[in-house]
């Protein structure tokens, strides 16, 4: 067998961890076809090996195990969590989704209907929902900026035979990397992987798509997601950033931490320590294969929305312009090599990063590795980096509130909206 | 001076032992050096249960102002001290607990014991950071109740079941109270119940056990024990009728969510209630959501549990129905499931399976230092014994098939339950019956 493995031992608590991943994500879904990807994945798990939805649903309770799908635009994955004494019949039951999977047409409806639920859900948590239409509207074109869940019209366009084709394409020998954690010997890991991997034997594999990045379009956008009864909003504001794992990525991570990654950042000390304004006011780089979003979020009352707004890009300005202090630097290295060990703690943990990083073209050791790699930056290439990707003048700004309550003093603000959207239109 | 008290394994090698200092503070350790890493909890046996109406959201909005000033530590210096190390901080309050966690590197220990006991001591309580963070917590109340229809579900159920326990209003605290909260009120609270022998100290990771106990002495060992007030005894009325709400909302599908007066965590009938849940609503094959989300497409989650609180409370069914069903719907399933479960036994191999998913839910709890500090904590804080969180566990697979049919046909009974529903409402009306 050919696949790498990454296997991480543990001990203490009888539980076993397995992923069989596939280097092709959502970021192939057809224009117009959005949730394709999703779909093939979750419609693989409703019923295989001869079993029905039922059938499979039955058997893998019955072990106390899950078998789940997660869906990422880089990447697919097929994640097992089980006892120990369980391992064997829980591996089992993947490899049949992999290998053997009855994606009927009767599941295929239903499935259909359950996204579209999903997409009400959706609609009803800000949180979620501004996210969405942030990634819609940040940068036009991208192939990031496209639904993973797909919309009510896309998924109505989505036809079986074309998903079970896919399943054939995506796993596959050749995309496919293996992770296994828990209390048990190299020698059955591999076992487990041999038998994952001999489920998708003799396939074509699908190729991971090269990703041309859009620029973003040029000045401040600001769309208003119009939601009725709103009495506070979400927040979203961003642009493109650099692809995570190249030294752009690395040089700005002091710069996120410093100005959003932290509650003693400059956004939380300025937006909730010293005004109150919002529980939360943060900052995050979107970490993928190629290049995707830099975005500051937070979530002021309806009353201060808008001034809160004002002294975000007021602060992001500052920071695009002068990037951060020495001292800000310095701290920032100290945070987050410090935090490693957290994200490192587990074999599960260990297990899933470096299964991750090699999806992403990483070095499965690069977490072990970007300790040292963070310690060598300078705030000068910090302040470089900024330079190069900070554009608080070309930005996307995406907000839940209710248009009647914001529209006219964001107008009176100077900031008056792109366009206002309801809310229940994507 | 300390007394060690209890221990007890917790898995191959490793055990949780429990001393208590001689001013009343208990220390929970549980040295495990998988990874060079120590989650420090601090519980106080003190949460919205302990509220008075008016002043509501006290316990809550006290755990935010935690994280300020000292007398020796001026604001941001707690933050930034933990966050140099690169760990984290973070807290939580519910009905019957707030607790405080640091999670850092082992070798910064001593510096968490001290800053933890520091702020157990010596808060400084300002105007000025009263008035911030009460600006932090209305905000958000409304992201998590007034601007969330799960939330606020979840907060019209506990109006509506209780009368007089304090479990009827929310953690959070109504918005009035939040905007009215006095200083001098603030103060009074922290001297009533931050005090040594109203606390738990949990440590997990990689520690030695003596050096723990050596650095909690020498930090909290000058602290008095205080006059802790009496937990409130309030005793619930017994329900004797259905209670029922209605609200509408900006949504396309509708919430039903059912709350049925059950037992305190402590109860023997508990466990079974908690396995109950799970044959209900844990993984796809459980019963009301194979029938709700899967068969008949009438709902797109389902969800159930049964409040780990220390007085009784209720056993809570989560529906989020489809566009195309009411609840009305999904009430009469429910109804009809129950039913079967109050008439006969569930079969060997069903119960086999629930056993197996709620072994499975435990042991990925216990999986890192925080889960596990949690844990223990809950377990010491709400039932007064870390051991009681192994003990349910073997309840839970002692829980037989006949134990399962009494309690539902006990407890999970009309008269018993309360019913919270919003309505779709996209036009922007909010209305109650």
């Amino acid at each position: 067998m050919s696949a790498p493995l990454l296997f991480e031992p543990a001990a203490g608590i009888p539980l076993c961890w397995f992923t069989v991943a596939s280097r092709v994500g959502g970021v192939l879904d057809p224009t117009g076809l959005e949730g394709f990807t999703r779909q093939a994945g979750e419609l693989a798990r409703r019923g295989a090996g001869g079993m029905d939805r039922a059938q499979l649903d039955d058997a893998i309770d019955r072990l106390g195990a899950s078998i789940d799908v997660e869906v990422d635009r880089d990447w697919v994955a097929l994640t097992g969590t089980c006892l120990e004494r369980n391992l064997d019949r829980t591996v089992a039951l993947a490899a049949a989704v992999l290998a053997d999977p009855m994606m009927s047409e009767r599941e295929h409806e239903v499935l259909r209907r359950e996204s579209q639920h999903e997409i009400d859900e959706i609609r009803d948590d800000d949180g979620t929902l501004v996210e969405r239409y942030f990634q819609m509207q940040c940068v036009p074109g991208h192939a990031y900026g496209r639904t993973l869940i797909g919309t009510v019209d896309s998924l109505e366009r989505i036809e079986r035979d074309a998903l079970l084709r896919h399943h054939r394409g995506v796993w596959a020998p050749d995309n496919l990397v293996l992770g296994v954690a828990g209390p048990i010997t190299p020698a059955r890991a591999r076992e487990v992987a041999d038998v994952l991997e001999s489920a998708v034997a003799g396939r074509q594999a699908i190729a991971p798509p090269a990703l041309p990045a859009p620029e973003s379009p040029p000045g401040r956008r600001l769309y208003l997601i119009d939601k009725p009864q709103r009495t506070q909003c979400q927040l979203w504001i961003g642009h493109l950033a650099p692809a995570y794992g190249t030294a752009d990525f690395l040089a700005l991570m002091p710069v996120e931490t410093a100005f959003g990654g932290m509650f003693s950042s400059r956004l939380m000390q300025e937006i909730r320590v010293k005004r109150g304004w919002s529980y939360g006011a943060g900052c995050r780089m979107f970490r993928s294969r190629a290049p995707h979003w830099l975005r500051i979020s937070l979530a002021p009352s309806r009353e201060v929305a808008v001034d809160a707004l004002a002294l975000t890009l007021e602060l992001y300005e500052q920071l695009a312009a002068d990037g951060i202090t020495a001292e800000e630097h310095e701290f920032a290295v100290r945070h987050l090599t410090g935090s490693l060990l957290f994200s490192q703690a587990t074999p599960r943990q260990r297990m899933r990063q470096a299964v991750r990083h090699q999806l992403l073209g990483l070095d499965p050791a690069y977490p072990r590795q970007v300790r040292a790699a963070l310690e060598a930056t300078t705030v000068a290439e910090a302040r470089a980096a900024a330079a190069r990707w900070l554009h608080p003048r070309d930005l996307c700004i995406t907000l839940i509130a209710t248009a009647d309550d914001i529209a006219p003093l964001l107008d009176k603000a100077g900031l008056a909206p792109t366009a206002i959207i309801p809310f229940d239109s994507y | 001076m300390w007394t060690f008290e209890v221990s007890h394994p917790f898995a191959p090698g490793l055990e949780v032992r429990r001393h208590r200092l001689h001013n009343g503070l208990t220390v929970l350790v549980l040295a495990d050096g998988a990874a060079p890493i120590v989650s420090y909890q601090t519980w106080y046996a003190v949460g919205s249960r302990h509220e008075q109406p008016g002043a509501t959201g006290m316990a809550h909005l006290f755990e935010h102002l935690m994280f300020n000033q000292t007398r020796s530590r001026p604001p941001g210096v707690f933050d930034r001290l933990i966050e140099e190390t690169g760990g984290d901080t973070n807290a939580a309050t519910w009905v019957d607990w707030t607790f405080y966690r640091d999670t850092v590197p082992a070798r910064d220990l001593a510096m968490v014991v001290e800053l933890e006991a520091d702020r157990m001591a010596n808060l400084l309580l300002e105007t000025p950071q009263l008035e911030s963070e009460r600006e932090v917590v209305a905000n958000e109340r409304m992201q998590r109740v007034d601007d969330d229809i799960d939330g606020f579900a979840d907060e019209e159920l506990g109006r509506l079941a209780f009368t007089e326990h304090p479990y009827r209003w929310p953690t959070i605290g109504w918005m009035e109270d939040i905007r009215g909260m006095q200083l001098e009120e603030v103060r009074r609270f922290y001297r009533t119940f931050y005090a040594p022998n109203n606390a738990t100290l949990v440590v997990v990771g990689d520690v030695v056990e003596t050096d723990v106990l050596a650095l909690v002495e020498r930090h909290y060992g000058g602290m008095p024990a205080a006059d802790i007030p009496p937990a409130p005894s309030v005793v619930e009325p017994p329900q004797e009728s259905e209670r029922r709400v209605r609200f509408a909302k900006p949504t396309a599908a509708a919430r039903l969510v059912q709350g049925y007066r059950a037992v305190a965590m402590g109860d023997p009938d508990w466990p079974a209630l908690s396995l109950a849940a799970a044959l209900l609503s844990a993984g796809p094959s459980s019963r009301l959501y194979r029938r709700l989300v899967a068969e008949k497409e009438i709902a797109s989650s389902v969800d159930c549990d049964v409040a780990p609180f220390r007085d009784p409370a209720l056993f809570r069914i989560s529906v989020l129905l489809t566009r195309e069903h009411g609840p009305e719907d999904a009430e009469a399933e429910i109804a009809d499931i129950l039913g079967e479960l109050a008439a006969a036994p569930i079969g060997a191999e069903e119960l086999d399976k629930v056993r197996s998913v709620v072994e499975t839910d435990f042991w990925s709890d216990l999986e890192g230092v925080d889960g596990r500090a949690e844990a223990l904590g809950h377990y010491q804080t709400v039932l007064g014994d870390f051991r009681r969180l192994f003990a349910t566990a073997e309840a839970l697979a002692r829980v037989s098939a006949d134990d399962l049919q009494r309690v539902v046909a006990e407890y999970l009974v009309p008269e018993r339950r309360s019913v919270v529903i919003v309505d779709p409402d996209l036009e922007g009306e909010e209305e109650s019956e």
